[in-house]
């Protein structure tokens, strides 16, 4: 029975958000905000201040007072002008999507949002969210004729696209009285990559690992001393001769150089993964790496499924194997 | 010598205003509200609770000003509950409506000092409107009404300042913003004051005090009644003619007639008890004076009908009644204002065939008081020779007691000189000076002294006439007593002796009748006061007739003035002429504001999709993701003539600079110029 009651609740609710409130897929591009699309109704505030004026508009008739009509008269023909610039506080607003930057999944996602106001009035508190989140938390004022730019962020949990979600716009002013609000489906995503492994696991090395088990590159043959350079790994640091010239007196760190015969680069394949680990833990190992390579200037190749990039270093290097990575096996996924 | 210093506190005092942090504007902002707001009932609260209330609002002020913390709750309980304590000491009880309204302010004040979240505001707010509607017990005037939608402009600002997040505009601009939102519901506001259906109050008993101190016509007349009625301002009622109005020395307004005397106070003769209650005999001549009155609450029973009114004209809304002297009252005491339309007999004839044993009560004189005043009635009677039947010879004896006031020096004034015990006497013979209520006294009980049933009627005579809008005005000070005398075959007769003495009393009104107070300077001002051609009295009529027209469509704004207004405007636009010119009306408004939606807000903006339309009619539709360029790129494939490549080429790159370029005020309307003489040239 509970349940009946439920089910019918959300197949209401469903047709509301249909009919009523027009919930409509994403919309490219820019989106005015008509008054077909805003909708109103009184707050907690308004439902009271309503009987203020049946209290008032008695007290008039009791006491025949003429100007006590005049007054309760004036208070709710101010309420209900309040509920025409409440509406058209929000009204004609146009929304756009802007940029939003990868992510790595249990992050917060920033979602850019712009708003610009054509007309010749000032907006002023206007209220925005996205909409599973309950009361907008985030607020604006846009000038007549000016533009506004908000970030709206929202934790993410899985890898892959996340688009966000329904955002609802929300004024109260000038008065308090009425709420009027708006939805917007604003066709903005955001990618998600793996989550990096934590703790981080070695960097993976082809052919002979290093005397250490870690596989580096060109580590064959010591080929003498040099300067250290940022991403330098600490534990070929010369100590000796670093201990000789005490960096503290104006020494330098210098860093053991090797040569290998032929250079082995550093190769993060998702194939040389152990077959037994779970999917989404070798996608962490892999973005974990591919940080760490990036950190650590280590150019890298790249290799999962069809995906072949490298050897290189860089941010487009990067940015693309993070995003094969968030995108492995998901739908759109190129 | 430093900079502030130099300036002086009050600029120092508006720069920290200015600098004030957001939250403590606004409260202060509150504030002023809320003092506005309760300032109007200072007038008539107990002072301790003036007093407690700007207490309550100074601190707040300091508090905020200052940036203290806010009184915890078990100091302000106490304080709130000694205050309730307070009130019910002063008033001797918490309901009704002075020691509601004491309540209400002290509540208003003491929640502004326990103001914490938002919820709060709005009570605050709210609380504010109500008291605000409660002034109106005390004073429903222009000013107030002013005064009241500065109120509400103010609160609203208040409110408004509460709402903002981010940005604030200066307090000019939000006030100015509160005054469009108050405008902007002016129109629904009188709709819905014309159109909302009223019923007549009360709802429920209104409390006992709720019309208290009122001043009008008493009961009773003792020495100083009228003068001193005589000297307020106030409107008793205000009458409209529908007919010729009556000539002023005909206008008596009667309320109440006095027949017991005892040697002081003129009171009401009790009806009899158990007496038989005669018809009335009343022959009327001439044609009937119709008029409607306006009367203002007296909070008492009586009402003061044109002589001769009735019987039996009726009150909308009140039982009315007459008493055997032709006294109109109401069942229920008049606690609101009231019109109602009656018809009188300027020429009448009242009870001309009373038997005499009915007569006898009107011959009673206390005993013992005023001997020269009965031994001068005994001379009077004795020089005049009785009629046929050995009746005493009113109508002559009358005469002589006039021609008595005429010849002698007396005089009229409000300011008579003191009476002893028998003040007739006094008043007769030494200090031949006094009021209305003198004259028809001493007259009254010569009259009785010589035989002649004899009685003082009150109420009003006269007012004043506005020639703008025709309606006439009685004020307290209007009111006045005469005397009626019975003659045999004729009935009771009006005489007033008052007339004898300042017939311009009667004549015209009051304030001519009384000799200027000149040595106060103010002599000339009264005279041009009371010069109808003067600018002065000239205003007067307008204020006057503005302030009439106040009470009748604002204050007196009942069912049935609704009716009749509702009436004719159905008669007015019920024909298909005025609808038709009503729809055309509102299709214009609908279409200039259509207009205003399409034009586009920025002209450049407009321009450039003037230019997009343009070119789609060739077939090349710019694209939604295309910027100016690479619709310009685009546009260069297009079959055209060089002219044309060449104004469409420079349209784009002028447009995408003015769009996305930073560019003058000056330069941006220069090139604006440039782009709308191009556009032609890219058809």
């Amino acid at each position: 029975m509970n349940s009946g009651l439920q089910a019918l609740y959300r197949k209401g609710r469903k047709v509301s958000n249909r009919w009523l409130f027009q919930l409509r897929d994403s919309e490219p591009g820019e989106v005015t905000l008509t008054s077909r699309r805003v909708f109103i109704l009184p707050t907690r505030a308004g439902l009271s201040f309503t009987l203020l004026l049946l209290i008032m508009l008695i007290g008039a008739l009791n006491y025949n007072l003429g100007l006590g009509f005049a007054l309760t008269f004036f208070t709710g023909a101010c309420a209900v002008a309040d509920m025409f610039l409440t509406a058209r506080n929000l009204a004609l607003l146009k929304l756009a999507p802007g940029r939003a930057q990868p992510v790595f999944a249990g992050e917060e996602a920033q979602f850019e949002l712009h708003l610009t106001n054509p007309t010749k009035l000032d907006r002023y508190a206007i209220w925005l969210g996205f909409q599973t989140q309950g009361e907008p938390r985030q607020v604006t004022d846009v000038a007549a004729g000016g533009a506004s730019a908000v970030v709206l962020s929202l934790p993410t949990r899985e890898r892959g696209w996340l688009a966000a979600p329904r955002i609802q716009l929300t004024t109260r002013f000038p008065l308090g009285l009425f709420k009027a609000w708006s939805y917007w489906q604003p066709e903005l995503r955001v990618l998600v990559y793996p989550t990096p492994e934590a703790p981080a696991q070695p960097l993976p090395s082809r052919g002979a690992a290093s005397e250490d088990g870690h596989g580096t590159v060109g580590l064959d043959n010591f080929a003498g001393i040099r300067s250290y350079q940022q991403g330098d790994p600490m534990r070929h640091l010369a100590w000796r001769q670093i201990a000789r010239h005490d960096p503290a007196l104006g020494g330098q760190l210098v860093t053991k150089h090797f040569e290998g015969g032929a250079v082995a680069e550093l190769a993060l394949d998702f194939a040389d993964l152990p077959l037994q680990l779970d999917l989404e833990l070798k996608l962490s190992r892999m973005t974990q790496w591919v940080l760490e390579a990036e950190q650590r200037a280590l150019p890298y190749t790249f290799r999962l499924a069809q995906h072949a990039y490298g050897p290189a270093l860089g941010d487009a290097h990067r940015a693309a194997c993070l995003r094969a990575l968030a995108l492995f096996g998901r739908e759109g996924g190129a | 010598m430093s900079e502030t210093q130099r300036r002086g506190p009050k600029v120092e005092l508006g720069r920290r205003l200015a600098a004030l942090p957001r939250d403590k504007a606004d409260t202060l902002l509150l504030l002023i509200a809320a003092l506005m707001v309760l300032a109007p009932h200072f007038a008539h609260l107990p002072l301790w609770v003036s007093l407690a209330v700007c207490a309550t609002l100074l601190w707040r002020a300091a508090i905020t000003w200052r940036g203290k913390r806010m009184p915890p709750l078990w100091l302000l309980v106490p304080v709130a509950v000694a205050a309730m304590a307070g009130v019910y000491l002063t008033y001797r009880t918490l309901l009704g409506r002075d020691a509601g309204v004491a309540m209400l302010t002290l509540l208003l004040a003491f929640k502004l000092l326990e103001m914490r979240a938002k919820r709060d505001l709005f009570v605050v707010i709210f609380l504010s409107f109500f008291v605000l509607l409660t002034s109106f017990f005390y004073s429903q005037t222009m000013p107030t009404a002013l005064f009241m939608a500065a109120t509400i402009i103010v609160l609203l600002t208040a409110q408004q300042s509460f709402q903002y997040t981010g940005a604030v505009p200066p307090l000019a601009r939000r006030l100015r913003t509160s005054a469009k939102l108050f405008l902007l519901a002016a129109p629904l506001a009188l709709l819905m004051f014309v159109g909302f259906p009223r019923v007549q109050g009360p709802l429920w008993g209104m409390p006992g005090d709720a019309h208290s101190g009122r001043s009008g016509i008493s009961d009773s007349m003792a020495p100083g009644t009228l003068s001193s009625l005589a000297q307020s301002d106030e409107v008793a009622f205000r009458v409209r003619f529908l007919d010729q109005a009556p000539s002023q020395n005909q206008l008596y307004w009667r309320s109440i007639v006095l027949g017991d005397y005892d040697g002081r106070t003129w009171t009401r003769v009790p009806r009899r008890r158990g007496a038989q209650r005669a018809a009335i005999a009343i022959s009327v001549r001439g044609q009937a004076v119709r008029h409607e009155v306006t009367m203002e609450p007296t909070g008492k029973r009586w009402l003061a009908p044109l002589e001769l009114t009735g019987p039996r004209f009726s009150v909308p809304g009140f039982n009315v009644r007459e008493s055997d002297e032709m006294e109109q009252f109401t069942m229920e005491p008049v606690a609101r204002r009231v019109r109602y339309a009656a018809s009188a007999y300027v020429d009448f004839q009242l009870q001309a065939n009373e038997q005499p044993e009915n007569l006898k009560r009107w011959l009673e004189l206390p005993h013992g008081f005023n001997p020269r005043t009965l031994a001068l009635a005994q001379q009077l009677r004795q020089a005049v020779p009785p009629t046929a039947n050995g009746q005493p010879d009113a109508r002559q004896l009358s005469q002589q007691v006039l021609s008595m006031f005429r010849r002698d020096t007396f005089s009229y004034t409000l300011q008579p000189p003191l009476a002893g015990r028998d003040m007739v006497d006094d008043f007769l013979f030494t200090g031949k000076a006094g009021f209305c209520e003198h004259y028809s006294g001493a007259y009254v009980v010569l009259m009785r002294a010589m035989g002649v049933p004899a009685r003082v009627v009150t109420g009003y005579q006269g007012g004043e006439m506005n020639p703008l809008d025709g309606y006439l005005t009685v004020r307290q000070s209007d009111a006045h007593a005469w005397a009626e005398i019975w003659l045999p075959s004729h009935g009771w007769r009006r005489v007033d002796p008052t007339g004898a003495v300042a017939p311009e009393r009667i004549a015209r009104n009051l304030a001519r009748a009384l000799p200027a107070p000149s040595a106060f300077g103010f002599g000339q001002l009264i005279e041009l006061q009371n010069d109808p051609g003067s600018w002065l009295a000239q205003l007067r009529f307008r204020y006057a007739a503005l302030n009439n027209s106040w009470n009748q469509w604002v204050l007196d704004y009942n069912p049935e003035r609704q009716r009749s207004f509702l009436t004719e405007l159905g008669s007015v636009f019920g024909n298909w002429r005025s609808a038709v010119g009503a729809a055309l009306v509102c299709a214009l408004a609908w279409l200039l504001h259509w207009r205003r939606q399409r034009r586009p807000a920025a002209p450049l903006d407009g321009l450039y999709q003037a230019f997009c339309r343009l070119q789609a009619r060739h077939g090349y539709a710019r694209r939604p993701d295309e910027g100016p360029l690479s619709y310009a790129a685009r546009l260069r494939d297009m079959p055209a003539s060089a002219d044309k490549h060449a104004a469409m080429e420079t349209f784009l790159t002028l447009y995408g600079a003015l769009k996305y370029g930073g560019a003058g005020a000056e330069q941006r309307t220069a090139s604006l110029k440039t782009l709308k003489t191009l556009l032609p040239l890219c058809r």
